[in-house]
């Protein structure tokens, strides 16, 4: 059996029903801090990034302050991407599609503003407690004890917001994209508050330490990042397209299968745990392919012919984009953890090349392409004036490209370190100069991204700056009638 | 699925399972792990690990703030999987026991310089100071940044500092000067030179013909044979 849907049928994509504008209302303030904190972030981890890759030109550079030592930029870089920009980002958008498919305007907005104020201003202390050495050595986890509880408070709030729009739904039937936001709201809280409890407050004992920090990173990235990128993707594709989702049915086998088997894993092979913990994680990525194939054929039967209309809308493109290498990212990372190849590649840059394309590729892009489709309803802008249209043409070719670059150059010295490390003729210092040669070639790509991410910063500043100017200019033009 | 309650129940349940098996499973069977005397070849009835002395302790903060173990591993592999022990980075595969005393523990999981679960084999803490002030005196060309802010250029009054680094004359600082670790250093390089993985275990014993243990100690025990 074959049952179609889309989100034509749960939100009316022509004649605006009565409650859009209402909802955009509704959602204006917690949305435009949350996506303005979170372009702000992202601008700040790329120029991390940067500092970080410019350090293997020259170690020397930026080298005599403590504050930016290779260790804690890189520190500081992942949690400015993942907790500065990813979730907050993920948070606005999946709440937007909340209320879109809910039909329901968003729930106590003040609430989930002040839950948004709440979170941007942990990271901010976090960040800067790991430039001051605060780092608590647990990658994708790096931010200082003291700062977790706010971070769980300014989460829950806002999470809390979209779990009563959730319930004050309107009736009918529930889209894919719905319990995917519905799955990385509550994913987050569970994974995160483990994480602070036993590796921070009470921490356990040994390598149960390690164990807990590859759990929580593996399903921050796979479940929490993939669901609310899929939720968007879910959305967005079929929406921007205007024909209907392929199979409801296979999407619910992603959701069940990527929620099931994407949360186990991320245990580098021969680690010392017991050897069913490894194996369980491996068994658990190869099984990811089930969610990767149920995703790629789905979307080959919504798109079809359709690849012309991508340039006609910058949202669609970035969406897709985004959804190619959300495939190959997760085929990247089953083919990782093979036996033969997860001897060559483990502890070497070929898993950071993954995790490069699935948060930069995969989720940016996605997230992306929704911030430029939400934002200007949320400014009530139909129309894009043309020096945005072509912000946002430099911003996708310039990440594209660095995404690939990076990608490419990080992948292909990776596996020629593992090459080079599995035989122990070939002498560390030797290897690392091998290595080294991709590694500059990937600062290449992180300048690009650079460059992509000031189009972008560029972009929301202008477009809230003329929004704010006109808002300014209507309330003086109201202020003069009512005088007269 | 149009049922929120159904949704929320399957995603508890999917959830509860990936924290029971990665989270709750490990907790349980190696959580209250303490020290074994099951010591193969080596110091045979005697506890291992040892605990490190208090300067290591301060010292593995100093490697947890400096984001040591965004470039370091901490684990060699069994001798199947890569070249770990051939290039001597240590002389058996890690287990969860070598790591009951390490707060917290930095496994690693990314090799841009060697392994360092052995490393205080390997090097004193006069090599350790060095690399740390200038690791291309002792590896040219290395990537690796140099850490002065852990150390102090001072000039020299009278007798120089029985601290001072030995240093090759082109890193070192200009003459009448001298190079003194600050506390932190030498607490970084107390925890580096501790670490050390020794013993052979049941979980990792020798490999065959490498054992200079009386035959009659070796227990014939085919479960804990290595993983071929």
């Amino acid at each position: 059996m074959r049952v179609s849907a889309s989100p034509a049928q749960t939100a009316p994509r022509s004649a605006a029903p009565p409650g859009r504008v209402e909802i955009e209302a509704s959602c204006r303030a917690p949305l435009l801090v949350l996506f303005g904190g979170g372009v702000l972030w992202l601008f700040i981890a790329s120029l991390f990034a940067l500092v970080a890759s410019l350090k293997f030109h020259n170690p020397r550079f930026m080298a005599d302050e403590p504050y930016w030592t290779y260790g804690r930029v890189h520190a500081a870089h992942l949690t400015a991407l993942l907790y500065g920009f990813a979730v907050p980002v993920a948070l606005g958008v999946g709440l937007w599609l909340l209320c879109r498919l809910g039909r329901a305007p968003l729930a106590a907005p003040y609430v989930a503003a002040l839950g948004v104020v709440i979170w941007n201003c942990a990271v901010t202390i976090g960040v800067i407690g790991i430039l001051c050495g605060g780092g608590t050595g647990f990658e994708s986890f790096e931010m200082p004890g003291y700062v977790a509880g706010l971070l769980l408070a300014g989460y829950l709030l806002i999470a809390l917001c979209g779990a009563v729009t959730f319930h004050l739904r309107a009736a009918g039937r529930l889209y894919p994209s719905q319990w995917f936001v519905l799955g990385a709201l509550f994913w987050f809280p569970w994974i995160f508050s483990t994480a602070a409890m036993m590796l921070l407050f009470m921490p356990v004992r040994g390598v149960v330490q390690a164990s807990v920090a590859w759990w929580f990173a593996h399903n921050f990235n796979t479940v929490f990042l993939g669901f609310a990128g899929l939720a968007s993707i879910f959305y967005f594709i079929p929406k921007l397209l205007g024909r209907p989702l392929h199979s409801y049915h296979l999407a619910g086998l992603a959701f069940w299968t990527l929620a099931l088997f994407g949360s186990w894993g991320g245990i580098p092979d021969g680690a010392p745990v017991p050897a069913w913990i490894v194996s369980m994680g491996v068994v658990g990525t190869v099984l990811t392919a089930v969610p990767l194939l149920a995703v790629a054929l789905n979307f080959c039967h919504t798109v079809r012919q359709d690849l012309n209309t991508l340039d006609a809308n910058p949202a669609l493109r970035f969406t897709y984009v985004g959804l190619i290498f959300w495939l190959i990212a997760g085929a990247h990372q089953i083919v990782g953890v093979l036996p033969h190849v997860s001897e060559l590649t483990n502890f070497t840059w070929f898993a950071v090349a993954q995790k490069e394309l699935f948060q930069y590729g995969f989720f940016t892009l996605t997230m992306f392409g929704a911030i430029y489709y939400i934002t200007p309803l949320l400014l009530d802008k139909e129309r894009p004036p043309v020096w945005a249209a072509i912000l946002v043409k430099w911003h996708f070719w310039l990440t594209f490209i660095g995404v690939l670059i990076s990608y490419l150059a990080l992948a292909v010295g990776g596996v020629g370190q593992g090459i080079y490390l599995s035989d122990a003729k070939y002498l560390f210092p030797q290897i690392m100069k091998a290595t080294l040669v991709t590694l500059r070639v990937s600062t290449l790509g992180d300048l690009l991204i650079v460059a992509g991410t000031i189009c972008f910063l560029l972009n929301f500043a202008l477009l809230l700056a003329q929004s704010a100017y006109r808002c300014w200019a209507d309330y003086g033009a109201g202020a003069r009638k009512e005088r007269r | 699925m149009n049922s929120g309650p159904l949704l929320f129940l399957g995603l508890f349940v999917t959830m509860a399972c990936s924290w029971l098996t990665f989270v709750m499973g490990p907790q349980l069977q190696i959580g209250g792990l303490t020290t074994t005397t099951n010591i193969i070849v080596g110091a045979i009835g005697q506890d291992y690990p040892h605990t490190e002395p208090g300067a290591a302790h301060q010292g593995a903060e100093v490697y947890r703030a400096n984001g040591c173990a965004s470039c370091h591993t901490q684990q060699v592999r069994p001798a199947a999987l890569g070249s770990d022990i051939n290039r001597g980075w240590g002389i058996r595969r890690s287990t969860a026991y070598d790591y009951l005393f390490q707060e917290p523990v930095m496994l690693g999981s990314l090799r841009v310089g060697p392994d360092l679960a052995n490393a205080g084999r390997r090097m004193d803490a006069a090599a350790v100071l060095t690399r740390l002030y200038e690791p291309r005196a002792i590896t040219p060309g290395s990537v690796m940044p140099p850490y002065r802010f852990l150390f102090d250029t001072r000039k020299i009054h009278g007798a120089p500092s029985p601290d001072a680094l030995q240093i090759p004359p082109q890193f070192g600082p200009p003459p009448g000067y001298e190079i003194v670790p600050r506390a932190e250093a030498l607490a970084l390089a107390a925890y580096v030179t501790s670490l050390h993985q020794d013993g052979y275990l049941f979980e990792a014993p020798p490999p065959p013909g490498k054992t200079n243990a009386p035959p009659s100690i070796v227990p014939v025990a085919p479960t804990n044979a290595p993983a071929k």
